[in-house]
């Protein structure tokens, strides 16, 4: 969090002119991403409906999206630079400038707050020797502090790589978590189990499920920012 | 505080009550599952077969139902639904809002986990009410695993003839879209929200037009929330007085409480509305942890004002009691603080949160929040002044109904009550004042706004 200061912007744009790290050799799309676009464009009324999906595409490819990938993007649904960069700018999870392999967004929005969120925050920051909106040296993670993602009753926890949810984290668990993600090795979706179905049904209703937790009393945060 | 003595709950015999949107069958989620256990799609095919069932006569019992949404507004279904215009010769949507981007609020995910085609059935239901050509299911972009979870099992209900050209052989067709967010929670704002599925920045809309006039692409378009519209085929199934008579009467049905915070048992339970909030907490979810007091109470997400605990007593979740406490129903999202919290560090965060989410269109909300969190943080860090305090309240005025979405309104109804609710908090990290304080004006001479409640 942000201490008292002078009013920052609220959008920091990032440099619109670096030079260019991909090519336009390499700025193309295959046959098959063309076809999945094209079957995109016929979900809206309009071909900049799909431009979501599009830069999603783009990031996956990718890895981050500078300006000339959001140009080519536009591009590929007639849409201006403009426009296209309006949209890639707007939203958090596209990400404007290159992050390490690993992205790690630790929930610290208020429930994460008052059930340990910063606690995990600062001692990621003490163990990767970096602070939040940072990237290790290695380049393999970054580290950065996230809005509410919707797991309140499983808090503090996180997003790695806006994929898996990690629930319920303590310290032991954050360590073999980076420990998991150095070898390479993402973590599983896990279901979280309603409180309901464990007193009717003895355990979580999914057996397709890869990893099973419950719901369980949550720390209380020692540190509050 | 309590009425005869004994605070009365609106929920009837809730201890033993049966779930109807999460009912206890496993593997749900599967549409095998959905279709052998749960009649699955059974409520869409009479809808489709029976002629009597026509699209007035559905809106008409979803009316009836007092079906409210859940999404935060408690505005109700089929009032909503009604304001649809006459079918013309434009295509028109609905969206199904997934947003769930209310800090506190983790409910809809459990719907889409664990009984997604009830969703999808009841998107298909209001589409044939309403003669929708395509749904678009706005769901936020971290839940990336849930969105590719329900995009599996939406494949098979296309396959299986549910969704799509001419349903179970009807002259009904409709087709369902997934739409990934990227993590923006003005997105669950409806117009920002059609902004964002067209392809733009989300910058929310004026009203008028309403969406139901000029919608998505122009057209017109009804806007509902996930678990309102997963209610849709239960009460098609039950009836709409069995819906009417479940919890409180001004705000019916069964809904999910998602609880959170300083509590042993934290989860989302569904019971019916009108539960005492005491029950929740005790009861339910086994009570405040560390066997603490409770100080503070969030009915619904961060734009619902908090309550401190002795205000709590005899107060049920149903908009109407809620209301009448100063606080709203919101989307049912409960954090419950205990004792010890710091009611300013909170506030710090949740500001914070305002500020880093204004979309940035109006001023008074670009610069508004911002500002708030900048005059909490003072106060935290302990810089703060007494006439911060009135500061804050007033800036709270220059926020509130001055923008073209409800952003503003949502990011200073916290700063307000929780300043007015729990002054002496603020008032402890506050530099002393040399100048004696009204308790009772605040924001200076030419302002009347009370400090205190």
């Amino acid at each position: 969090m942000s201490s008292f200061d002078v009013q920052r912007p609220i959008v920091e744009l990032p440099d619109q002119n670096p030079d260019p790290a991909f090519s336009d050799d390499e700025l193309v799309w295959t046959d098959a991403e063309k076809e999945q676009i094209e079957a995109w464009k016929d979900q809206y009324a309009e071909d900049q409906g799909a431009i979501m999906k599009v830069l999603w595409l783009a990031q996956e490819k990718f890895g981050y999206l500078p300006p000339e990938v959001i140009k080519f993007c536009g591009e590929t649904l007639d849409m201006t630079f403009s426009q296209a960069y309006g949209v890639a700018t707007f939203y958090h999870q596209y990400y404007k400038e290159e992050k390490g392999e690993f992205v790690l967004d630790v929930c610290t929005c208020f429930t994460c707050q008052v059930c340990g969120g910063y606690d995990i925050l600062h001692y990621l920051e003490e163990k990767l020797g970096i602070h939040a909106g940072e990237t290790t040296d290695d380049g393999m993670f970054t580290l950065q502090e996230a809005e509410c993602l919707g797991a309140c009753g499983s808090a503090p926890m996180m997003e790695v790589s806006n994929g898996p949810y990690v629930h319920q984290l303590t310290k032991e668990k954050v360590d073999a978590l980076i420990d998991s993600l150095k070898d390479g090795k993402m973590p599983a979706f896990t279901s979280v189990t309603l409180p309901q179905d464990e007193d009717e049904m003895g355990g979580n209703r999914r057996t397709d499920a890869e990893q099973t937790t419950t719901y369980e009393t949550q720390p209380r945060g020692e540190h509050m920012e | 505080m309590e009425t005869n003595g004994t605070p009365q709950t609106k929920a009837g015999d809730w201890r033993s009550y049966n779930r109807v949107l999460l009912p206890p069958v496993e593997d749900l989620h599967k549409l095998e599952v959905y279709e052998e256990e749960e009649n699955g799609y059974g409520r869409l095919r009479t809808v489709l077969e029976d002629d009597a069932l026509d699209s007035d006569e559905i809106i008409n019992i979803v009316k009836q139902s007092g079906l409210r949404g859940r999404g935060g507004a408690a505005f109700s279904t089929g009032m909503k639904w009604s304001f649809m215009p006459d079918k013309d010769e434009r295509p028109r949507y609905l969206a199904c809002n997934a947003d769930e981007s209310e800090p506190g609020t983790f409910k809809d995910r459990q719907i889409m986990e664990y009984n997604p085609h009830l969703m999808f059935e009841g998107i298909l239901i209001a589409g044939y009410a309403l003669q929708i050509d395509t749904c678009y299911v706005y769901v936020r972009g971290e839940y990336t695993d849930w969105i590719s979870h329900m995009a599996t099992e939406l494949q098979k209900a296309y396959e299986k003839g549910y969704v799509g050209e001419n349903i179970m052989g009807s002259d009904f067709s409709m087709e369902i879209v997934l739409h990934k967010g990227a993590g923006a929670y003005i997105c669950g704002e409806e117009t920002s929200l059609m902004e964002s599925v067209e392809g733009k920045r989300g910058y929310p809309r004026y009203k008028p037009p309403f969406p139901a006039q000029k919608g998505i692409f122009g057209c017109p378009t009804t806007i509902n929330n996930v678990e309102t519209l997963a209610c849709v085929p239960l009460i098609m199934e039950e009836g709409a007085d069995w819906f009417a008579n479940t919890g409180a009467e001004d705000h019916p049905g069964p809904v999910l409480y998602g609880i959170s915070g300083h509590v042993n048992r934290p989860g989302v339970y569904e019971y019916p509305t009108g539960m005492l909030i005491t029950d929740l907490i005790e009861e339910v979810a086994g009570g405040v942890r560390g066997g603490k007091d409770l100080k503070a109470f969030v009915p619904g997400g961060a734009s619902t004002p908090p309550i401190p605990a002795d205000r709590i007593g005899g107060v049920t979740m149903n908009s109407n009691s809620l209301n009448e406490a100063g606080t709203m129903f919101g989307t049912g999202g409960m954090l419950i603080l205990d004792e010890d919290t710091d009611m300013v560090s909170w506030l710090r965060r949740v500001t914070h949160f305002f500020q880093d989410e204004s979309c940035g269109q109006c001023t008074p909300c670009r610069e508004g929040t911002g500002w708030l969190e900048n005059l909490v943080t003072r106060i935290d860090q302990g810089e703060g002044n007494m006439r911060d305090l009135d500061l804050l309240l007033d800036l709270c005025d220059q926020m509130e109904g001055r923008t073209i979405c409800a952003f503003a309104d949502a990011a200073s109804w916290p700063v307000r009550y929780t300043v007015q609710r729990f002054r002496e908090d603020f008032e402890a990290k506050c530099k002393p004042s040399v100048h004696p304080v009204s308790a009772e004006v605040s924001g200076g001479a030419d302002s009347a706004v009370a400090a205190t409640e």
